[in-house]
């Protein structure tokens, strides 16, 4: 009886990983040759690929300025309203990303107060590398605080006591111990992050269709130029993203924080 | 010095309500709680890594109740070290110290400097635990606050850990302030015992008066005392008999005669007639094969039942009419007595030896 069931648990496993990596290894194995390939001699795969790293890079560095207080106050301190802090935190990895994407326009188009404010001081949102940044922010910044906020957490607050009593102000504490002792643990975050920032497609093909990223250029071709087309630039960010996941495993590898 | 003025604080649901207690300049003080009591909670209140929300707390004199840690002068050792793992065992020294000549200082007097270049994460729980120390009193503290230091070492390091303290302490004279749950390293240690329970001061004073007398059946129980009687405690004054009338005149007015189970017994203490408890201590519990003529006043035959070895003394357990009395007697006590169970002995113990609570 048990044999059974460990052979119908290694079976369900077995279709569950397959289901994953079929279309993964189709993919690659179709179009991933002709996608390095085409690199040389695709000047608009190039740019888009360029443009999908700056924005998300530019989108994570944000995510981790706004981010990292925010997730330090919300893994530190008890204060009135936290519980809901955390929720509307999550709120944007519930929502569907189209729908984020209207909302970012709603309130960043030339047409709303904001945007028409930004538009006057020459930032154009809408249709601009600036919204493609907004859109990953938008998108990505829960994972990095809610990776962050736990990578604080695991850091214990004694620590911090300890080098209080040292004679470090709390600026000084958090930047000498807090700091070194959960960067792995944001650096993951971070990588986590950007990694959802290059590929998120439904927010950013709302509120910038035009430059395209590479998960817009997919797209595009599409639906312009059918399947052989659109193949190179799939397997292309299909191994983009092999990047960010094994620089995750090398963080992880590194073990979990001493608790000296 | 450290003195708190009816400090309140909260961490969690946890409240400490009302604590006022004074550690003089120079003096050792020790917190002795169970778990759960708030010793913690007090010293990183002291400390101000949790605020007070009311009263008063004075180090050195000076009120500082709202000063940031960092301004305390204080050190602070908790039992798990919290050595800073990214740093060497000299930069760990070295974090607060305020002059390279006390790092150097303390490295040498708790014997890491040996140690300096190496990881924390290699050091054994006692090496641990002096860093931590050395690490403290390298920023020259004027008072030291020890949560639980010692209770994660095996003996022998504990030994020499609470031996390099103590040389350090009795050199430089800060007022330190440790936690601890065992009474006997409060005796061993401490000027001044203060008991907590359930975030309030419940007794506090020297500590030899607070294990002689504790103020209540709990503190007694906690304290680790083996012999705590319930029953009536009656004055007797005029009929006081004559060990009180022929040697300690003064002690007439307060002779009391206690009665528990089949028992009665002498004590002396300021009570009203009714239900109260008796604390006796087994080191004050003798054990003869026959009554003495001494000046023990309270002497009861019984069997014993029980011989528990501790160390250099063993608990012996006599069953006298029904109430068991622990006496603590050495292992040769033991083997020139005879004693073992189902022996019939007599246990005596002084009315002085008696504390009513």
């Amino acid at each position: 009886m048990r044999a059974v069931a460990t052979i119908l648990v290694a079976l369900f496993a077995s279709l569950f990983l397959l289901f994953i990596l079929a279309p993964v290894v189709g993919l690659v194995s179709s179009g991933g040759a002709r996608g390095v390939a085409s690199l040389a001699s695709d000047h608009e795969l190039r740019a888009s690929l360029w443009l999908t790293v700056a924005t998300a890079t530019v989108a994570t560095l944000l995510g981790m300025l706004g981010g990292t207080p925010l997730a330090y106050l919300l893994a530190r301190r008890a204060f009135r309203g936290r519980a809901v802090v955390a929720a509307l935190m999550d709120l944007p990895l519930v929502i569907p990303h189209p729908v984020a994407g209207i909302a970012l326009l709603l309130v960043l188009g030339r047409s709303s107060p904001i945007g028409g404010v930004l538009y006057q001081a020459g930032i154009r949102v809408a249709s601009s590398s600036t919204g493609i940044v907004c859109a990953m922010l938008f998108v990505s910044a829960p994972l990095y605080v809610s990776a962050a906020r736990e990578a604080f957490a695991r850091v214990d607050a004694r620590y911090e006591s300890v080098a209080r009593t040292l004679g470090d102000d709390a600026w000084r504490a958090f930047r000498r111990v807090t700091l070194p002792l959960s960067a792995r643990g944001l650096t993951a975050a971070a990588v986590v992050m950007w990694a959802r920032a290059i590929s998120e497609f439904g927010a950013i093909v709302i509120l910038t269709y035009n430059p395209k990223v590479v998960s817009v250029l997919s797209y595009d071709r599409f639906t312009s130029y059918g399947m052989s087309e659109a193949l190179p630039v799939a397997a292309i960010l299909v191994l983009f993203a092999l990047v960010p996941l094994a620089a995750l495993r090398a963080l992880r590898a590194g073990g979990p924080h001493p608790s000296t | 010095m450290i003195s708190l003025q009816h400090v309140n604080a909260r961490a969690g649901r946890f409240e400490l309500t009302d604590i006022s207690f004074d550690v003089p300049q120079g003096t050792y003080g020790v917190v002795i709680g169970p778990a759960g009591s708030g010793k913690t909670t007090l010293l990183e209140t002291i400390a101000g890594v949790i605020r007070a929300t009311a009263g008063r707390i004075l180090l050195g004199g000076e009120d500082l109740t709202s000063a940031p840690p960092e301004r305390r002068r204080l050190g602070i050792v908790y039992q798990h070290a919290f050595l800073f793992p990214h740093l060497t065992v000299r930069q760990n020294v070295g974090y607060g110290a305020a002059a390279n000549e006390d790092l150097d200082d303390v490295s040498t007097r708790f014997g890491v400097d040996a140690l300096a270049d190496r990881s924390v994460e290699s050091l054994s729980g006692g090496e641990r635990q002096l860093v931590a120390i050395a690490r403290a009193l390298a920023r020259r503290p004027e008072v030291l606050l020890l949560d639980e230091p010692f209770s994660a070492l095996d003996p022998r390091t504990r030994n020499i850990v609470r031996r390099v303290l103590r040389t350090v302490y009795y050199e430089r004279r800060f007022t330190v302030l440790q936690v601890t749950h065992d009474f006997s390293e409060a005796g061993l240690l401490g000027d001044v015992a203060i008991v907590l329970d359930r975030g309030r001061v419940v007794q506090q004073g020297d500590p030899e008066q607070v294990f002689r007398k504790p103020a209540s059946p709990y503190i007694a129980d906690f304290l680790g005392a083996e012999n705590v009687f319930a029953g009536m405690a009656q004055p007797i004054r005029a009929e006081a008999p004559d060990w009180v009338q022929g040697h300690e005149s003064q002690f007439a007015q307060y002779a009391v005669a206690f009665t528990t189970g089949a028992l009665t017994f002498y004590a002396l203490g300021d009570v009203v007639p009714g239900p109260t408890h008796a604390v006796i201590r087994a080191e004050e519990v003798s054990l003869s094969a026959e009554p003495s003529m001494s000046s023990v006043q309270n002497q009861f035959r019984g069997r014993i039942v029980e011989i528990v070895p501790a160390g250099a003394l063993s608990r012996v357990t006599v069953d006298a009419s029904g109430t068991p009395i622990v006496s603590a007697v050495t292992a040769r006590s033991v083997r020139e007595l005879g004693l073992a169970v189902g022996v019939e002995v007599v246990a005596g113990f002084k009315a002085t030896a008696v504390h009513l609570c």
